[in-house]
């Protein structure tokens, strides 16, 4: 078998020697575009007339060319001094157009924003040298810096800003623009943003959504991308690597990489070229991230990429959605079944179990961001406290079976999860295992998304979330959104909570807004956390795992929101290299 | 159009005139029952920050909220016109996404079938040579061994070989990182060309060892071979000369009609070795719910393997002029001739295609 | 009963090539029915993740090693394979049925079989591995997905045989006197084409069996196949990749190796099968795997 093994080994260097020109043709076709196509044809004739007689002979010139390509292969040090290979993953399929949504997580790369988050979560300008809110809420007035130039060389104005939000309200992306009604230039810099209504999320688009440039902005765009970021395309090689260099025309700082590769693949790749030293920064499952090989060092990122329990609060009576899916739980409709839950997991042992020790417990869903409220989900480990609730709502086990009751009702539910995510599967069957500890009977029930959405109005599901942005918050617990999608699942419905959320949108600035959507979570006596409603039990945050080498210094990090990978890219640009080239 | 390759051009067309609008259907309605709700593959992760309204325009810019036969129509219309539809995981034409991972694929591809054929009927020749001896049945045992494992579960055996312990080959891309097409030098896709093609090559020859070693059994026991060896050829020389034209013509054709199998080879292939190509779109657009670009490359593959079965009907009737369709049997009465010539070329095709039996 | 296993017991202990046939069966079937049944059986610690014990290497506690979540490797085989088998042995009997069905109805009626015949063209027509993805991704993928992917695209060329062999089978002397006695259809190929079929069809099932469980680790090795929370051959090889670049080579070996070897007993056998029961093929009786499936 080894011999055949080599045997076949050889014959196909050979081959491989032989076959260059079909190569270059096939590979390099924008190149070598003169060649036609009838090579290869010729080639299966020629291989099939020269194989009778000829065989003995090649064996010798298969050898020869076998070890010119090992020693030519070996002599090849592709990674440059000052040049940087990062595999993140995260290739953006659809290409680089902000306006189908391009640059939501991390940095644009190539074009730049008005606003942006610095990593304590304040922001800043970026395009925009001031932002202000008009009394009514209703419009934003920005001016805009006067240095900012395209990386084709042409100036970016007012103009280009306008018809970028436009186009985007108008596109059928992943850019979600729909509450602006429209913009508007003002002068060469400054321009008017006028919203539907009151909403301060809208913030978001300006910190998200790249300005493209108006004259040349088209079909290709998404492949030849020009902006006025940090950085310019070298080349895309779709499904392989994105190669980028600073871009000479970026406002900002300089940029000490001579050349940014982005390789894509699946998670082997990078694994790989971080054990060749190929690469400086790889994202690593984080199942494996504990031995990072030589030269590197692990760097594990906050995230509120989280991970909760969604539950029907209102009881089941027969009423179904639109589509036919039944709505409400008669179990967790009780407010003490959801707190008790709360109380019941335990986190860190969940963290431990599900994620390797790589996250830390989450007790609401933005926990560590600006707009998150402490005090509303003051909630630990304690299934003492846990009995306690239940016995206090009437929930006894009376038969000894284990299982609480009341009225004739058990306290069990079926808990749903996406059946292809190993991670929340095994957060689904820890967390069985430690509410069977307080009389609470979890059935754990792997499906697809599919069938999850006909059952998840009636039975909690294992969800995931984590934007960095309010309106998330806000999609999530509002009484507007109830079975709407995936948003509020539960039918969770507080007047006092959409209020608070209300005043949140209408705020005069980021800043006011917090103290609002603070006060949605827990404003004194009621609130959204678990120290309301507590519509969802939130069980993990995610930590995203990196190796990254130790020449490479990345500065502060901001906080990662839902996705692996690319958000880390964040502050690319202020990225140092600590070693000589 | 008198010659032979003419007639059987005009027979093969005729063929594709029903197959093809019939695979469409098929393949369409196959891609319509998916219970995968497109909007939310394409959405993902962003779910939260997209709101009702906003996945709406979406479904209706893709046309969803029609029913399935408009869709199908429409469909079927720019179809006819060349244009196969959006991708969208990829936000370009399908045409486009097709033909800038083609090349990568057909080199992959061109280059396994190449290895595979001269590897695989190589083996079948010298196995037959040495029928009976240790050699046939080393040779003959690998055959069997590797058709029946699974050839991803090889792919991992040659990474874990000579990526990992050996670390002689790289077991990624197209080419190391950080270089640009511009700058590749040749033997740079060469190298990493080796492991793939290694691969998905291997796979393809067991059926081609088989096939080779009885038909040159076939020949070396049949009276022709008796003759020459009467005359003193060795043995060595009658497997080599007239047993090797007479067992490889055939060979071709069933190595060209496995062109099939190897499109399914290097799906698995590309996922493995992150090869930029058509397989790794195909995986992209079954994961990802987009049915355009998943239809585009069915139809595609269809083409290719329909041409590559043409070309090996072509090619054996090149190799072997008995297989060709005599120009005299065109004289026959028209209603008459099909079926009778249907029957009788199937009758001669089989006689003498057919092992003789050994004595 | 005494007659039964006294011929049984004659028939495996021929110690001619039918014998040979027989034995091969027999063993093939009793390791399935020991894989079904002790994958099933399998205490849930031996698959449990025990971050204690990840990444050992085969040890005497744990033969084929653990993997990255310290999981023993033996019994995540035998789970796999057992998962595979039942897989495999429905979508290789939905097959086999759908073949049967075609075959019959081709033989028996004009017009179907005319739709027969061009619709057993059009699957041979297009890339198997293609149509395999298009119906797994019809059916939404998972388990069903997959059992309906294999089942939907491996019957042609069995269904072309049993058509071949029932049509002849319609025109012999008996069949058409019944026709004319009146005897429906339905009778007709309950009565006299199913039971002369039968060996063609098990002959054509033992063969399509090793290609449903290798083309189920396929799909499931790309994702489109059996969840990943099942144990699975394809679930567990696409989950090795990583440990294996990390030098676990154990991880990779031992799936499929276990893949191998039950697909190529089932390989063997069949060939066997094929040999007794169908015809000989035209040209190229060595190629066994392509054929029948």
């Amino acid at each position: 078998m080894i011999f055949l093994l080599v045997f076949h080994t050889l014959v196909f260097s050979y081959w491989v020697f032989h076959i260059q020109s079909l190569v270059d043709a096939a590979l390099g076709m924008r190149n070598v575009g003169e060649r036609d196509s009838a090579s290869g044809i010729d080639w299966v004739i020629q291989g099939v007339r020269g194989l009778s007689l000829m065989r003995l002979r090649r064996p010798l010139m298969a050898l020869f060319s076998m070890a010119l390509l090992c020693s030519v292969g070996f002599s090849a040090a592709s990674v440059q001094a000052r040049s940087l290979v990062l595999a993140i993953q995260g290739e953006p399929e659809t290409g680089f157009d902000p306006i189908m949504g391009w640059g939501r997580y991390g940095h644009p790369l190539f074009q730049s924003t008005l606003l942006r988050f610095d990593p304590q979560m304040n922001l800043q300008g970026d395009l925009a040298t001031s932002w202000v809110l008009s009394d009514d809420r209703l419009v934003w007035r920005i001016t805009l810096r006067d240095d900012a130039v395209f990386s084709d060389g042409t100036p970016l104005t007012a103009e280009d800003v306008v018809f970028t939000f436009n186009t985007a309200r108008d596109a059928d992306g992943l850019a979600d623009v729909k509450a602006l009604k429209q913009a508007r230039v003002v002068n060469d810099h400054t321009v008017e943003l006028v919203l539907n209504k009151p909403r301060i999320t809208f913030l978001n688009e300006l910190v998200s959504l790249g300005i493209v440039p108006k004259a040349t902005y088209g079909q290709g765009y998404a492949r030849h991308p020009v902006g006025s970021g940090p950085f310019q395309m070298v080349e895309w090689r779709e499904g392989a690597q994105l190669v980028v260099k600073p871009n000479p025309y970026w406002y900002g700082q300089s940029i000490p990489f001579e050349r940014v590769t982005f390789v894509f693949g699946g998670e082997q790749t990078g694994l790989t070229l971080a054990r060749t030293g190929q690469a400086q920064m790889v994202a690593v499952p984080p199942a494996q991230a504990d031995q990072p090989p030589e030269g590197m060092h692990l760097l594990s990122v906050k995230s509120v990429d989280n991970r909760g329990i969604a539950f029907p609060v209102v009881p089941a009576e027969g009423q179904t959605t639109v589509s036919g899916a039944p709505i409400g739980n008669r179990v967790t409709a009780d407010r003490a079944i959801r707190v008790a839950v709360n109380q019941g997991l335990d986190r860190d042992a969940l963290v431990q179990l599900a994620l390797n020790g790589h996250g830390r417990p989450a007790l609401g869903p933005v926990d560590g961001l600006p707009w998150n409220n402490p005090q509303a989900h003051q909630v630990s480990y304690d299934p003492d406290a846990a009995r306690k609730t239940l016995n206090a709502a009437g929930w006894v086990d009376q038969d000894g079976d284990g299982i609480r009751e009341r009225d004739g009702v058990k306290a069990r539910f079926k808990l749903y999860y996406a059946a292809a995510d190993s991670t929340r599967q095994a957060l689904a069957l820890g967390a069985a295992q430690q509410l069977a500890l307080i009389g609470i009977q979890v059935e754990p029930v792997g499906a697809s998304w599919n069938e999850i959405k006909h059952y998840m109005h009636q039975s909690p599901v294992v969800m995931g979330w984590g934007a960095l942005s309010a309106g998330e918050m806000r999609n999530l617990y509002s009484g507007a959104t109830a079975g709407q999608g995936y948003f509020n699942t539960g039918f969770y419905q507080n007047a006092e909570v959409d209020q608070h959320m209300a005043q949140a949108e209408a705020a005069a600035s980021y800043e006011d807004s917090l103290a609002q959507w603070q006060a949605a979570q827990w404003d004194g006596h009621t609130g959204f956390g678990v120290k309301g409603d507590a519509p969802w039990a939130w069980m993990v945050n995610l930590q995203h795992t990196y190796w990254v080498s130790d020449c490479l210094e990345t500065g502060p990090l901001q906080i990662h929101p839902h996705g692996h990978g690319f958000p880390i890219t964040h502050d690319l640009p202020s990225w140092r290299w600590t070693c000589e080239p | 159009m008198n010659s032979w390759w003419g007639r059987l051009m005009m027979k093969r067309l005729c063929r594709l005139v029903w197959l093809l609008p019939l695979t469409a259907v098929l393949l369409f309605t196959l891609v319509s029952l998916a219970p995968i709700d497109p909007v939310q593959a394409y959405v993902g992760a962003r779910m939260s920050m997209i709101g009702p309204e906003q996945q709406a325009a979406i479904e209706a810019a893709w046309g969803l909220d029609q029913p399935g036969w408009i869709r199908f129509f429409h469909w079927l219309a720019h179809l006819v016109q060349g244009d196969l539809g959006d991708s969208i995981s990829y936000n370009a034409p399908v045409l486009t996404v097709l033909v800038e991972r083609f090349p990568a694929s057909l080199a992959l591809m061109g280059c396994s079938f190449l290895a595979a054929f001269v590897v695989g009927s190589g083996l079948g020749v010298l196995a037959a040579a040495c029928q009976g001896r240790w050699p046939d049945r080393l040779i003959r045992g690998w055959a069997m061994v590797i058709s029946v494992s699974p050839g991803f579960w090889i792919a991992l055996l040659f990474i874990s070989i000579f990526a990992v312990q050996l670390a002689w080959l790289p077991s990624c891309c197209a080419l190391p990182p950080g270089v640009t097409q511009d700058e590749a030098h040749w033997w740079q896709y060469g190298r990493h060309l080796v492991l793939p093609v290694l691969t998905l090559s291997i796979y393809g020859t067991g059926p081609l060892i088989l096939h080779v070693r009885q038909r040159l059994i076939g020949f070396l026991d049949g009276p022709s071979a008796r003759h020459l060896r009467l005359h003193g050829m060795s043995s060595t020389r009658l497997a080599l000369g007239p047993g090797s034209r007479h067992a490889l013509g055939s060979a071709v054709t069933v190595h060209l009609a496995s062109i099939g199998e190897l499109f399914g080879g290097s799906v698995l292939a590309e996922t493995i070795f992150a090869w930029p190509g058509l397989g790794q779109a195909t995986v992209k657009a079954a994961t990802g719910a987009d049915a355009p670009l998943l239809l585009g490359i069915a139809l595609v593959t269809v083409v290719v393997v329909l041409l590559g079965n043409l070309l090996a009907d072509i090619l054996a009737a090149w190799v072997d002029p008995r297989l060709r369709i005599m120009p005299q049997e065109e004289t026959l009465p028209r209603l008459k001739r099909l079926p009778w010539l249907k029957a009788s070329a199937r009758l001669k095709t089989a006689s003498r295609l057919k092992v003789e039996p050994k004595s | 009963m005494k007659r039964v296993m006294v011929s049984i017991v004659s028939i495996v202990t021929r110690s001619d090539d039918t014998g040979k046939s027989y034995r091969l069966a027999l063993f093939m079937a009793i390791v399935v029915t020991l894989m079904i049944w002790g994958g099933g059986a399998l205490p849930d610690t031996m698959m449990a993740v025990n971050p204690a014990q990840r990444s050992l290497a085969p040890s005497w506690q744990h033969w084929l090693g653990t993997d990255l979540l310290g999981r023993d490797m033996a019994s995540r085989t035998l789970a796999g394979l057992a998962q595979s088998l039942k897989v495999g042995l429905l979508a290789a009997a939905l097959s086999t049925l759908l073949a049967m069905v075609m075959g019959m109805m081709a033989a028996l009626n004009r017009s179907l079989d005319r739709l027969v015949s061009s619709l057993t063209d059009m699957m041979l027509g297009m890339p198997h591995f293609v149509l395999l993805i298009m119906v797994a991704y019809a059916f939404g993928g998972g388990t069903v997905g997959v059992t309906w992917a294999v089942a939907l695209t491996h019957w042609p060329r069995l269904a072309r045989l049993l058509r071949h062999e029932a049509k002849t089978l319609v025109k012999s002397d008996y069949v058409q006197v019944s026709r004319s006695l009146g005897r429906s259809n339905l009778w007709l190929a309950r009565h006299h084409l199913m039971p002369h079929l039968m060996p063609q069809w098990i002959a054509g099932f033992v063969v399509i069996f090793p290609h449903a469980i290798l083309h189920e680790a396929g799909l499931s090795f790309i994702g489109l196949g059996i969840e990943p929370h099942l144990p699975s051959i394809g679930v567990m090889l696409a989950n090795s990749l990583n440990a294996m670049l990390a030098g676990f080579w154990w991880v990779v070996l031992a799936p499929g190796l276990g893949l191998m070897l039950v697909a190529f007993g089932f390989e063997r056998l069949g060939e066997r099968l094929r040999r007794q029961a169908l015809p000989p093929d035209r040209g190229s009786s060595g190629v066994s795997p392509g054929q029948v499936a």
